[in-house]
């Protein structure tokens, strides 16, 4: 205690002292400053800065990679063309069925096991364990696996499934399964975390208000809807903001899954982008969706976190 | 009816435990047999649980003598290991200057990475791709490492961190005779541990997982992480067996069952203060 006030006097005295001579820099000090500052500083020029300015260029332009020096000004050309583009058109829609429903889909099953983990009985840990396991596996050997397994003529799933009497599905081969299938594996993948993190939000919650409510004469579902959702709200937030960004650039699972087809439904915006500037060399066109959605992301990103308020987790 | 209330709870638990292990289940098994014996077992209870009789290494042997994945294996933890080692470092230097010193431009250049948090990295991946070209780095290992051993998130993580860190440590080091750099060394990283470890392993983790950026950056295969090369097995070779690609699968995933065994508390909290994932 008395530790912890000698600190705070400390730092008092500290920052009067930089108010008094606040145009007065010790040399020793900027020199240091400069000298950590300066690697970090210049690879976040090159590698953060450098390509929006470089999108910004060659967005205006019908640059074809494998052709630097036939590169031409295009004006707006690359922008309307992206209006009449079909399959661009396609994409966006992809990413935004996407989102709308992993997110929701996968916070429900995150809560969900958080409430079933956060009772006391016996082997808790284990189950714990269980939900959480599938977060071992990285994005692309989820993908692997899950294709093998949703084999149409053999695969784990439909021989499953016929043990329930369940005919055959064609699950990542039909252009009408293959988006939901996707959006169900990301949700499967990823809500382990979120698990974790909605437990630590529930065993923060005070014991005394259930027991207050108890006491009150409410029920279980009572207590879940007045106390329980409330008090997880700040997390709930930051959940559903870092989970949309994230779903909005969806690639890993539609490249090695299923290639964006079948018939494109599966493509996604950054996949496309892929497509077009990497796979096609097409770097003009590709820069100028690239800038689209971009800045699309970012006032996505603003807009959500004004929509919820900055209310920050833990 | 509580000892039927108990048991019902209990039949849910295990139900939606059978969801998320199956999968786990199925592939670790499946490594260990051949393919036959894979799809006889495939509807029935034998997929998920094993009997010894059916169980062999044939298909990890085969594997090996198809395709030396140890060498994949073997590039992603060393990619890996330098993001993290160069990573820390040259974060926490940043994080460390803008807590601590005092110096012309010091708010706007936080308010630059303040700012650049906000973009979307993934979705600059293509002009990244042309800034990394034109520099003659595509396809070398220092044109894929570089660009990602900055991180403006861990750089503003490190400064909350260094903000309340106790200057009388770092006065007493300068007394010492330490340089700021030695101070930075010798008494702020022993004592910042815990946040190092967090942050070391987040990044050793997105290294390991990453997929999109070295799929542009390395096209050679000898260079490729684990990640690209597991997909470019996956689809190039159409007929490969299904116990060969278990076989494969299983070895990339116990390098991170082993980091979670040792990290685990670390991994969730980490993910709880930056938001990744």
């Amino acid at each position: 205690m008395k530790k912890l006030k000698l600190s705070r006097f400390v730092q008092v005295r500290n920052t009067t002292e930089h108010y008094r001579q606040s145009n007065h820099y010790k040399k020793g000090e900027v020199a240091a400053a400069y000298g950590f500052l300066i690697p970090a500083l210049v690879l976040a020029t090159l590698f953060i800065v450098l390509p929006i300015i470089l999108a910004f260029t060659y967005g205006f332009t019908d640059y074809y990679l494998l052709k630097p020096d036939a590169k031409q000004f295009t004006g707006m050309e690359n922008f309307k063309r992206m209006l009449t583009d079909d399959v661009l058109r396609q994409s966006f829609l992809n990413t935004i069925k996407f989102v709308v429903l992993v997110v929701p889909l996968q916070l429900a099953m995150a809560l969900g096991l958080a409430l079933i983990v956060n009772k006391k009985f016996k082997g808790v840990g284990l189950f714990r364990t269980a939900y959480f396991s599938p977060a071992v596996l990285s994005l692309v050997v989820i993908s692997i696996l899950w294709t093998v397994m949703l084999n149409p003529t053999s695969g784990l799933i439909n021989e499953m499934l016929a043990n329930i009497g369940i005919s055959k599905q064609p699950f990542l081969t039909s252009s009408s399964q293959a988006m939901y299938t996707i959006v169900v594996i990301s949700a499967w993948s990823g809500c382990g975390y979120q698990m974790m993190i909605f437990l630590a939000g529930l065993k923060n919650i005070d014991n005394q208000i259930y027991e207050a409510a108890e006491i009150d004469g409410a029920n279980g579902l009572q207590k879940f809807l007045y106390i329980t959702i409330p008090s997880l709200k700040p997390i709930t937030m930051f959940l559903v903001i870092t989970t949309t960004i994230q779903a909005f650039k969806l690639i890993v699972q539609p490249m090695v899954m299923t290639g964006g087809g079948p018939d494109y439904s599966t493509m996604t915006i950054l996949q496309y982008i892929y497509e077009y500037g990497f796979r096609h060399r097409n770097v003009g066109y590709a820069s100028a969706i690239t800038l689209v959605f971009t800045v699309f992301l970012i006032i996505v990103s603003i807009g959500i976190k004004r929509l919820f308020g900055e209310e920050k987790a833990a | 009816m509580k000892l039927v209330k108990k048991s019902l709870f209990y039949v849910l638990a295990v139900a939606v435990a059978l969801q998320f292990m199956i999968p786990l289940l199925w592939m670790i098994l499946s490594s260990f047999k051949i393919d036959e014996v894979i799809y006889r077992d495939i509807g029935g209870i034998f997929a998920i649980i094993p009997r010894f009789s059916d169980l062999s290494l044939k298909s990890y042997t085969e594997l090996l003598g198809l395709y030396n994945i140890f060498k994949n294996v073997g590039n992603s933890l060393i990619y890996a290991s330098v993001t993290v080692v160069f990573g820390l470092t040259i974060n926490s230097l940043a994080g460390y200057a803008l807590a601590r010193f005092k110096f012309p431009f010091k708010d706007g250049i936080l308010i630059f990475i303040i700012a650049l948090m906000i973009v979307p990295i993934e979705a600059t991946i293509l002009p990244l791709f042309l800034v990394v070209n034109e520099m003659g780095l595509i396809n070398t290992v220092p044109g894929y490492l570089l660009p990602f051993i900055v991180n403006v998130m861990n750089i503003f993580l490190f400064r909350q961190h260094f903000l309340s860190f106790p200057g009388e440590l770092i006065e007493s080091g300068k007394i010492d005779g330490l340089s700021e750099l030695g101070c930075f060394f010798r008494i702020v990283i022993p004592s910042s541990l815990n946040m190092y470890v967090t942050v070391g392993i987040l990044t050793f983790l997105a290294s390991w997982n990453d997929f999109l950026w070295p799929v542009m950056a390395l096209s050679n295969s000898d260079l490729m992480p684990i990640q690209v090369a597991l997909n470019a097995v996956f689809s190039d070779t159409y007929n490969i067996f299904t116990s060969h690609m278990m076989a494969a699968l299983t070895i990339v995933t116990i390098p991170i069952v082993i980091l979670y065994i040792f990290f685990q508390k670390y991994i969730v909290e980490g993910s709880m203060s930056s938001g990744i994932k």
